[in-house]
């Protein structure tokens, strides 16, 4: 490329800059199609999005703007509340069982001489793929509380019937239980990725020093886990917060709205009562706030000291 | 070579646009103009009228227009109607395709408090060429919320008049006499005598702190009272309201309501025990009455009917609760149809009375209650004329200022509400604060007419 | 002697509770399948059965004549197929790119602008995706269905890294040497190469477009071009829902995902675990 010495810097970057470009004219007709969708459907609902946290609308007859009237509501709105506390309660009851199981099943996944590993994970991984207003379904079945075969076998046990769907408080651990079946498969697999990561020298290392089973697993297995349950963990908070089949499907958010989570909560004043610009506030402000929550759990998750390498 | 490639690139970027292209061609119909106004002319000869329309209802409603369609047929035989009962979520779903502009039945139902959020929307059509002379046919309090600028978007189905159905043995155990109840004070004095002389084993209605929003919409009809005023602004502190308020406190202080939610476990239960000896509800409640009663063996309680208190001697003694419209979507194609079976099922003595002989549809369409059927005495109540008792005063019922925002505005009310209740029923400032939470919340300005100025409670608007 | 006996034990007990939790896992997937074969009646029988007892291929039948499944079956193959194939193309063209033409003026902001966007969760944009249909009126078609989302962050940063990752840029130059075209080599080189990498994220993107609901319920708003998830949903009734034909269409919604994943798994699998690594 020839140097033309007379011009002076800036011309000459700008120039260069426009010879670079016209080199690479692959580069942006490559990207074009790609950010010509991404640009309308992708950037340009997240501006407008963001322009619609600062009006009402109904999506239909004129739109006003009104400011932060929108943040204000939200304050005072105890159906949001109401919703948040639901997934907060939800998430308390399936995260922790669903990551135990997930932990112990890719323990046993991971145990060398296991044969068909492959059709256990099938069956556990399964779940996760099947198109869950089906699933809710057979659950909703499954929770009659008369006919259903949960109760059935509760029944069979000697204890009473449980009105899983005609609770308030039943109703989340209805939704609970379906969650932890659906994922569970799903994080034993990047869990028994993780544990595949965590170099055989440390065992045997332990071994030699005498430890036996469980305490290697406490002691080397779990600390050198912590990305990849911080990473399920991360996972499973979106997915609380954002879930929407397993609760539009098999409760509808009832009894009431005992069982509305954040999703369905959405879900509800975006195209049930149609009210666009208090939902796009509604949407950002928890994204936000959930971003904030991911972002401080992965600083203290990585702030905790490494004994070497973890997870890859 | 290169020539070769980019041949191979051009070709392989028209292969796949043509694809897309082709699976856009093949959509289901995307929205588009509707077709037709609806005039008198379209209508006018039965035998002309002709298609296929989806009708969209729910639960007894829609197998009441069913069972309608032989004799609707027998007016307008080129006319058929189907009716779609099934599917989850239905005001959603029409609602998303009112938007959309396809997809949207010919005719759906609607409830009557739904009514206004929808025609504000802008999206039904105009049916005042055909209709506006059923006006004086519907009491005003159901017509009004049919209207939107002057023109006429539905028509009222049925309507939800209000009385006391109560237990007759009870009354007679505790020597009661209905007949002398005229108001809310002599119908707290009689719960009073009741809950005594039974022990406190029984009280005289179900009422519950978490859903006073039905009462209160009760009692506000027979005072005029209003929650928004004729220009749609909050008009909530009024002295109407104040007397509506006062009267729901001294209910639940006197100790004879039942406090069970409606529906509950507990409430359907009173239906068959000693434990409630009176509900005052909306006539569609007689339908649960009667088959919950006789659902169960031995011996069956007796019921009567009496009117509802009024506020002060002298005053209204009916009231409004539920109730349902018809629509047209403006994006139905076959407009007059639609309408031939709208009018048929909705503004003919035929059809209204076909409905409340066989589902209990109380008639929405005036007319209709001249019928002999009003005064035949029912033998579930004793012989009693109970529907000649509902029937009574219907156009003196007032009719609320509903407005788009009505079913939110209930909601922060009803919540309110349940706060007031638990909190110890402190009346001062209850309006002033609700009236400055549905400003916040819905947007509305208050009306000149609010109290707040003159109690000094008003803030920064 | 004890201890192989001990270690034994032990095996055989793993896999007896692994298979007997394994059963209660798949006990949903047995259930829809016999419930598929049952009557309504049978399906409420006290107490429930485990082997329908007779046997009834009517709930096929049934949800043939009545409903629109085999029309909703097609929606869902070419909404899915479109989607996938849309979606991989932008994302491996793009993904090629950003990975093989590092010097582009502005390259690198691009892409970290791209990646930065995925932090904005899809329930935000819900609605303006919605109004934008609407505005274009293809709310109600197959391309409401197929073009949102196709751009999508994650399937042009996934690319980018498999692409940078295992395409040589010898080989690059050498087929510039041969004289192929920049749009040639992106085909014949790299893209076959990238094939794990596009079978993974096909088939992820394929599951969660076959299972959609949301956006179905959202956007498809007549009979004929309903999903197959749809139209299940729709069948549940306000008062009364066939339960014997909802099974039915049900078990022919979860069969394709089914047969996709356990053709597929290594690829899926090897998707979801080495995106979980790479964070």
């Amino acid at each position: 490329m020839a140097d033309d010495g007379d011009l002076a810097g800036p011309a000459r970057r700008a120039r260069t800059r426009w010879a670079d470009v016209r080199r690479h004219w692959h580069f942006y007709v490559f990207i074009s199609p790609f950010f010509i969708l991404f640009a309308v459907f992708g950037l340009y609902p997240m501006l407008f999005s963001l322009y619609l946290a600062f009006v009402k609308w109904d999506g239909l007859t004129g739109m006003t703007w009104v400011g932060l009237a929108n943040f204000a509501t939200m304050l005072e709105d105890e159906i949001l509340a109401t919703s948040l506390w639901n997934t907060l309660v939800i998430g308390l009851l399936y995260v922790p069982p669903m990551m135990v199981l997930a932990f112990l099943f890719a323990l046993a996944l991971n145990v060398p001489w296991l044969k068909m590993r492959g059709a256990f994970r099938s069956a556990f991984f399964l779940p996760c793929v099947t198109p869950m207003v089906v699933i809710a379904i057979v659950f909703g079945l499954l929770y009659s509380p008369e006919r259903g075969l949960l109760n059935y076998t509760i029944g069979r046990i000697g204890l009473d019937p449980i009105p899983w769907l005609n609770s308030e408080a039943w109703s989340k651990v209805a939704v609970a239980i379906l969650v932890v079946w659906r994922w569970t498969g799903y994080n034993m697999v990047l869990m028994l990725a993780g544990l595949q990561g965590i170099p055989h020298e440390y065992y045997e290392a332990a071994k030699v020093d005498g430890a036996g089973a469980w305490q290697r697993v406490r002691h080397i297995t779990v600390p050198l886990m912590r990305p990849t349950f911080l990473f399920c963990g991360l996972l499973s908070l979106l997915g609380t917060v954002y879930m929407f089949d397993e609760v539009f499907v098999l409760t509808r958010g009832g009894p009431g709205i005992s069982s509305t989570n954040f999703g369905l909560y959405l879900f509800n004043i975006s195209f049930g009562d149609f009210r666009f610009g208090y939902a796009s506030s509604v949407a950002y402000t928890v994204a936000l706030a959930v971003f904030v929550i991911a972002l401080a759990a992965t600083r203290r998750g990585r702030a905790s000291p490494d004994e070497g390498e973890g997870g890859a | 070579m290169r020539t070769h490639n980019r041949a191979g690139f051009a070709i392989g970027l028209c292969a796949l646009l043509a694809a897309l292209a082709a699976a856009g061609c093949a959509t289901g119909p995307t929205g588009e103009t509707p077709a037709q106004v609806l005039t008198p002319e379209c209508v006018s000869r039965p035998d002309r009228v002709a298609g296929q329309i989806d009708v969209w209802g729910w639960n007894i409603a829609a197998k009441s227009l069913a069972k309608l369609v032989p004799d609707f047929n027998r007016r307008y035989p080129h006319v058929a109607v189907n009716v779609d009962m099934t599917g989850a979520n239905l005001q959603t779903r029409f609602l998303l395709s009112l938007s959309a502009g396809v997809g949207a039945p010919d005719v759906s139902q609607l409830q009557m408090v739904d009514a206004p959020k929808y025609i504000a929307t802008e999206r039904l059509t105009d049916l005042t060429p055909v209709a506006a002379r059923y006006e004086k046919s519907f009491s005003p309090s159901l017509w009004r919320n049919c209207l939107h600028k002057g023109k006429v978007y539905a028509i009222p189905w049925d309507m939800g008049p209000c009385a006391v159905y109560y237990k007759r043995e009870l009354f007679e155990r505790y020597g009661v006499d209905p007949e002398k109840i005229e108001t809310w004070d002599d119908y707290m004095a009689a719960g009073k005598v009741i809950l005594e002389k039974s022990g406190g084993r029984t009280k005289m209605l179900p009422l519950a702190p978490t859903s006073l929003w039905m009462m209160y919409e009760i009692l506000l009809q027979q005072n005029g009272g209003q929650v928004f005023d004729d220009d749609g602004r909050i008009a909530v502190n009024t002295p109407q309201s104040k007397q509506v308020l006062e009267t729901l406190r001294k209910l639940l202080a006197s100790g004879i309501c039942d406090e069970v939610a409606m529906w509950g476990h507990e409430f359907m239960a009173g239906l068959k025990s000693d434990s409630i000896a009176t509900y005052p509800i909306a006539v569609w409640f007689g339908g649960t009455i009667k088959d919950t009663v006789q659902e169960y063996p031995g011996q069956k309680a007796r019921w009567g009917v009496f009117r509802l208190p009024a506020l002060e001697k002298g005053g209204l003694r009916t009231s409004n609760v539920g109730g349902s419209v018809l629509v047209i979507p403006d994006q139905c194609r076959q407009k007059a149809a639609a309408w031939t079976f709208i009018e048929y099922a909705l503004c003919t003595r035929e059809g209204q009375l076909a409905q409340y002989r066989h589902f209990d549809l109380f008639p929405a369409y005036l007319p209709a209650l001249d019928d002999p059927y009003f005064d035949a005495p029912d033998p579930f109540y004793d012989g009693q004329k109970v529907s000649r008792l509902f029937a009574t005063d219907l156009t003196k019922i007032p009719p609320l200022n509903r407005t788009r925002d009505w079913v939110e505005a209930t909601r922060y009310f009803e919540q309110s509400l349940t706060l007031w209740a638990s909190r110890g029923m402190h009346s001062e400032g209850f309006f002033a604060t609700l009236e400055q939470k549905l400003h916040r919340r819905i947007g509305r300005e208050i009306s000149p007419a609010s109290l707040s100025l003159a109690e000094g409670q008003a803030h920064g608007r | 002697m004890r201890h192989r006996i001990k270690t034994a034990a032990g095996k055989l007990s793993l896999y007896v509770v692994l298979a007997g939790l394994a059963l209660v896992f798949l006990v949903p997937f047995y259930w829809l399948a016999i419930s598929a074969f049952k009557s309504q009646g049978q399906i409420f029988s006290t107490p429930p059965q485990w082997v329908p007892s007779p046997w009834q291929w009517s709930n096929f039948e049934d949800i043939y004549r009545e409903t629109n499944i085999v029309r909703a079956f097609l929606n869902s193959c070419v909404i899915a197929v479109g989607h996938v194939t849309l979606s991989l193309f932008l994302c491996s063209l793009g993904g090629y790119a950003f990975a093989k033409y590092p010097n582009a003026p502005g390259g690198r902001k691009l892409f970290a602008f791209v990646l930065g966007t995925m932090m904005i969760p899809g329930a935000v944009t819900l609605i303006p995706t919605f109004v934008i249909l609407m505005k274009l009126q293809m709310v109600n078609t197959w391309w409401a269905m197929i073009v949102p989302g196709a751009a999508n962050a994650f399937g042009i940063f996934w690319m980018r890294q498999y692409i940078a990752a295992h395409v040589p840029n010898d080989l690059l130059h050498a087929a510039r040497i041969d004289g192929c075209s920049e749009f040639g080599i992106y085909w014949r080189v790299a893209l076959p190469i990238a094939r794990p990498a596009l079978a993974a994220l096909g088939i992820m993107l394929l599951i969660g477009t076959w299972n959609n609901l949301m956006m179905a319920f959202l956007l498809l708003r007549t009979k004929d071009m309903q999903t197959l998830p749809l139209l299940i949903y729709l069948l549940q009734g306000e008062t009364r829902t066939p339960f014997g034909m909802l099974m039915a269409g049900g078990l022919l919604t979860v069969v394709p995902m089914v047969v996709a994943f356990l053709v597929f798994q290594r690829q899926f699998i090897a998707g979801i675990t080495s995106g979980a690594i790479k964070a």
